[in-house]
């Protein structure tokens, strides 16, 4: 009966002219619910294709983020930054020549700081992966690599920026980071064990994922930079970083010309503006042209180690074949290149182990 | 309906602006003048280094710093957030329902979330950027599609446009005595809704990604965002009909309305409680962080910041409290007690979607370090002047617009009959 009257109703319909709309309706929600219905019924490997997340490295001239700007361009920036700095130093010269007497030890030292200055913009070398690595049992919480550091890296002298931390934690659950302190004033203590923390280059750094302008990348010798002229100052990567290797310019930064590190690379120690993030960067203006970062020059224990991971003769894979290494946080899922490892010998020694400390600091280590 | 009609209802938004009682005008001039007294202090002092190469300034003049990278008014741009989500609720309800009640009311939600998205925008982009003049060319030219904040950028800047647009129309039409015409109304709610929704899980996603904050990492952040949203922003929706009944004349909402979003008050509380109680149970039974037992320690007893447990448990507290209060029958019948709801539902949002949900995730920070962080006058200044703008956006829109409702809507004729429903007050 029923049907016949809905027929009914359709002649009706096509009588006046008119479309069952309410039928359309049904109809049109029934195809949509057969399509959805069907999906476990595609073929699988057919739907896998389909969703495959699509790859952005691919379109990006680098893995992650990755600057825009081509090695040339890297180049013309630096030409001019250099430029505007050896005005800024002569201007300032001048100003200390005035203050100290033209034949004095300090205007020699600002003349010859601004002859030497340079911006460099050396890219990476090819087949080099650079990692770092620290012996715990070594370090004696001195702080110089701290010191050095800042004075590499023209860091500003008036916000008490320090790329490296060195933290003081109890020998037992050291790697619980929450016990540790970095205020500590006297070292080094027989039952604590030092820890510098400083930019891990991370293999997948949260920081490079979430700059919003790409400002912050990983270079292909595993060299996390910043670019100072792009960072908008959002502080998304200080959130991001697991280590707390980040440092923001709160103020103007500040630097007497004649602290001033005249070798200077675009992406590393090349003065800071307000508002821009900066870190460290294994000394990019150093080891790019072969050298080894000022913490591992300066450290007076020789706890640091710096080298090319792709080197089977380099002094970090020795490192890794005699004591194994280990990295903080692991859970983080970063992949740090900045290992920990607890070599043979222990400064300070511990007690009753006084004679052979000798043996040990020497870095014999052998039994 | 030729483009001079368009342009026409364009001058009247902007004609309306200016034409009020005396209330008004105070009101607008004193929002101005706070208004310009936040720019004066984020131009010519936070800022002045950038803008004016001062070597005073900087925002190092705010509470925060490297431990706590973000402050005050990343807090605000959390809350706001979720306000200008939930304002579509009632488009979106409105047009698929076709309910009368709610279309005379959905064009007061579109207002709210363009208020509240530019003083979203406002306080991320302006406020906390430390460079917005790089930002304003590098963010659409150099975005990074990894990052989360892009993805807000480009959500909140479409959801603004659409919600424009959707207001701008409905004056136009409603101006007229005409009802909005179809091929606004589905391509609108196809795309509002989901960028409604959008804006705030992508707000959310921005914090529960990050392996370094342990008491954000819980994939329940961006729902209980979203949860939470769909409690403030119609309460705020209900508070502003409430006042507008009050200032204006002739304008009347029945209290069956109230009721229906007295409804969504209490099923987004009760949703946004349950997941703060899910949260709990994971960090003090089980959880084996101590980063996050840390933090978690810091937001619930205020071990170092009392003022963040004060803070989560007026969240709690006046959340249970709206809860409760909105089961009793007898305060569906008056428009006062379901204000009131209203109020207590705002401030237990406010206290826990702002500072409460920021802070912990930097005390401690990530190497243990515990700076406790207490926002500066400089940065109440400049939020302040950030909120008087949204404010003075939303009254300037407002007006035309529920003035626009009123004609299509209050014609002599039915105005008489909605009155029997006001006597329940």
């Amino acid at each position: 009966m029923n049907r016949d009257v809905k027929n009914d109703n359709n002649k009706d319909a096509m009588n006046n002219g008119k479309i069952d709309e309410k039928r359309r309706d049904v109809l049109k929600l029934m195809a949509v619910g057969a399509a959805i219905t069907s999906i476990p019924l595609v073929d699988k490997e057919k739907l896998m294709k389909v969703l495959k997340p699509v790859k952005l490295e691919g379109m990006l001239d680098y893995p992650l983020g990755g600057p825009s700007d081509s090695q040339s361009a890297l180049e013309k920036r630096a030409k001019k930054k250099e430029a505007k700095l050896k005005k800024w130093c002569q201007k300032e010269a001048r100003k200390v020549c005035e203050k100290y007497g033209e034949s004095s030890e300090e205007c020699k030292l600002v003349k010859q700081k601004c002859k030497l200055l340079v911006v460099k913009a050396t890219p990476p070398k090819k087949g080099v992966r650079y990692a770092m690595a620290l012996d715990l049992n070594k370090c004696i919480g001195c702080r110089r690599c701290v010191y050095a550091c800042v004075m590499e890296n023209n860091q500003a002298r008036n916000l008490h920026i320090e790329w490296i931390r060195v933290l003081e934690a109890n020998r037992m659950e050291f790697q619980d980071l929450l016990g540790s302190q970095w205020y500590y004033k006297e070292g080094p203590k027989k039952d604590k064990v030092y820890i510098p923390i400083a930019c891990m280059h991370c293999e997948k750094p949260p920081c490079v994922m979430v700059c919003p302008v790409r400002a912050t990348f990983k270079e292909p010798d595993g060299i996390v930079v910043i670019d100072y002229d792009r960072c908008i100052g959002c502080r998304y990567c200080e959130v991001a970083c697991p280590y707390g290797a980040r440092r923001f310019n709160w103020k103007k930064p500040y630097i007497p010309v004649l602290e001033l590190n005249p070798n200077m690379h675009i992406l590393g120690n090349v003065p800071r503006q307000i508002h821009v993030m900066e870190k460290c960067t294994w000394c990019i203006q150093r080891t790019r042209d072969g050298g080894v970062p000022a913490c591992v020059e300066v450290c007076p224990v020789g706890a640091r180690v710096f080298g090319n991971l792709n080197d089977p003769n380099s002094p970090i894979r020795r490192i890794a074949e005699e004591y194994g290494l280990f990295v903080l946080k692991p859970d983080a899922g970063t992949h740090p290149k900045f290992f920990y490892f607890f070599g043979p010998a222990r400064t300070p020694p511990r007690e009753g182990a006084a004679s052979t400390s000798k043996e040990a600091q020497n870095g014999g280590g052998s039994k | 309906m030729s483009w001079k009609d368009w342009w026409d209802t364009f001058v009247i938004i902007i004609k309306d602006g200016f034409k009020g009682s005396k209330r008004y005008y105070l009101a607008m001039v004193g929002l101005t003048l706070i208004f310009l007294y936040g720019f004066y202090l984020w131009f010519f002092i936070q800022h002045a280094p950038v803008f004016l190469h001062t070597d005073y300034g900087g925002l190092a003049l705010t509470g925060m710093n490297d431990s706590d990278p973000w402050g005050l008014y990343i807090a605000f741009f959390i809350y706001w957030v979720g306000v200008a989500a939930a304002g579509i609720a009632f488009g979106v309800a409105a047009y698929i329902f076709q309910d009368k009640e709610l279309l005379k009311i959905a064009v007061l939600g579109e207002v709210q979330a363009v208020a509240a998205l530019i003083i979203v925008l406002a306080l991320v982009g302006f406020a906390d950027l430390g460079r917005p003049i790089r930002a304003m060319f590098e963010l659409p030219f150099l975005p990074n599609l990894h990052s989360m904040l892009d993805w807000d950028f480009i959500v909140i800047s479409t959801y603004l446009t659409i919600n424009l647009v959707a207001v701008y129309v409905t004056i136009h039409y409603y101006r007229q005595d005409k009802p909005l015409p179809k091929k606004f109304i589905i391509p609108y709610i196809v795309l509002a809704a989901p960028f409604a929704i959008g804006i705030h899980t992508v707000t959310g996603f921005i914090f529960q990604a990050l392996r370094a904050r342990p008491i954000w990492n819980t994939s329940l952040l961006a729902p209980s965002f979203v949860a939470t949203a769909l409690a403030a922003g119609p309460a705020m929706v209900l508070l502003a009909i409430y006042l507008a009944e009050r200032y204006i004349d002739g304008f009347s909402v029945s209290a069956e309305m109230y009721k229906k979003i007295i409804y969504i008050i209490a099923g987004g509380l009760i949703v946004g409680l349950y997941f703060t109680f899910s949260d709990a149970q994971e960090i003090f039974w089980y959880t084996t962080e101590p980063m996050k037992w840390a933090q978690a320690r810091n937001l619930f007893y205020g071990l170092h910041l009392p003022y963040l447990a004060v803070l989560e448990w007026i969240w709690i507290s006046f959340a249970v409290a709206a809860v409760l209060l909105s089961f009793i029958p007898s305060t569906h019948r008056s428009k006062g007690a379901m204000a009131f709801i209203a109020i207590l539902t705002i401030i237990a949002v406010t206290s826990e979607k702002t500072l409460a949900t920021l802070v912990p995730g930097f005390t401690p920070s990530t190497l243990g370090e515990i700076r406790p962080y207490h926002p500066t006058p400089i940065e109440y200044g400049i939020a302040l002047g950030v909120h008087a703008l949204g404010i003075m956006i939303y009254l300037w829109l407002a007006r035309p617009a529920i003035k626009a409702v009123m004609t299509h809507y209050f014609k002599p004729g039915i105005k008489t009959a909605t009155v029997p429903e006001n006597s329940a007050h």
